[in-house]
């Protein structure tokens, strides 16, 4: 039931921090191993899934910290992301695929705190309360966090269009 | 206000959270400011890039690993339950005895008297042992001598027809 219920979530969180599909597996695996080891820790009175995506969130991060994965490459945007939909005209819709894939790029530039409540935040839709929760972090620190990332972000996504305008 | 500061409230801007007040301030420095006006615009779509990242399947081999530990987990605790056997608590306790002794021995601030204190013991119990050997031969040297003794008194006895020497008399 554990693994039905929230394997997609704790994949889908791995993958997107740290950009590869084979490390996001293993990862998975390391977190769910955790998560058997802790559950009589658990306190009934919390709330399980942001109890589950802390203890991911402090597993992929010390991971990161121990192994380095931004020297890693994230794995090529075209493998796993599936072409989009070309609901505004196939022309917008190469531009918000080639948006994508800078962005997907650029996530590996931020602090792994950051890249965290972006990913939580953006693209795992959370609230902002709720990424409080998980980062343990005061609401104001967690929107100026994500403030940030998100400005490194479109900077990344303005220059690496500026220079391809140029070329 | 200053494009740094208009930067740190584009996202509230964007997501709607501001107060008139500031809502106010942030529209007219974009009206006459291009460059913020520009990130404004690449910040949306780095929002909407973001937001448009699908959400990937498990593969099976993932799931059936994962529903896998379980009993991987029961398997691994099943490996240590003879740690509990009764019958090993002597061998737990002698090796604990074994272990703080050895502890007291190597942490002791005063192990160099305990070094020399052991040599010495080391050294008297060889010696004694060395004398006691002494002592042993020199018995086994008497004793073979004594046998000679008596084995040549007794075959000069007349009786075995021996030619008895009367001084022994």
């Amino acid at each position: 039931m554990l693994v039905n219920t929230y394997s997609k979530r704790v994949f889908n969180l791995a993958y997107q921090f740290g950009g590869s599909y084979q490390e996001a597996e293993d990862l998975t695996q390391d977190i769910f191993l955790k998560l058997h080891g802790a559950l009589g820790k658990y306190d009934f009175e919390k709330n399980f899934t942001a109890w589950l995506i802390t203890m991911a969130k402090n597993h992929l991060i010390d991971t990161y910290r121990k192994t380095r994965w931004e020297k890693a490459h994230r794995d090529e945007f075209d493998e796993q992301f599936a072409a989009p939909e070309a609901a505004q005209g196939p022309e917008s819709g190469l531009m918000q695929e080639a948006d994508r894939k800078l962005v997907w790029e650029g996530l590996n530039r931020l602090a792994p705190e950051t890249r965290m409540a972006v990913i939580l935040r953006d693209i795992q839709d959370k609230r902002y309360e709720e990424v409080a929760e998980i980062l343990d972090l005061p609401l104001g620190t967690v929107k100026s966090r994500i403030n940030r990332g998100r400005l490194q972000l479109a900077k990344i996504l303005k220059d690496r269009k500026e220079d391809a305008h140029d070329l | 206000m200053t494009c740094e500061r208009i930067e740190e409230l584009l996202s509230a801007f964007l997501e709607g959270e501001l107060g008139q007040a500031e809502k106010a301030l942030v529209e007219s420095h974009l009206a006459g400011c291009p460059d913020c006006t520009a990130l404004l615009a690449v910040l949306s779509r780095t929002q909407q890039a973001l937001a448009d990242f699908p959400e990937l399947d498990v593969s099976p081999g993932l799931k059936a690993r994962l529903a896998a530990i379980p009993e991987q987990k029961k398997k691994f605790s099943f490996s240590f339950d003879f740690v509990l056997k009764p019958s090993l608590q002597p061998v737990f306790a002698a090796a604990t005895i074994f272990m703080t002794l050895l502890s007291f021995y190597l942490f002791n601030p005063d192990k160099k008297n305990i070094d020399r204190a052991i040599d010495q013991k080391i050294h008297s119990g060889y010696s004694q042992v060395e004398k006691l050997y002494a002592k042993t031969g020199s018995f086994t040297d008497r004793l073979g001598d004594t046998a000679d003794n008596v084995f040549v008194s007794v075959k000069n006895w007349k009786v075995f027809g021996g030619n008895e020497d009367p001084t022994y008399k």
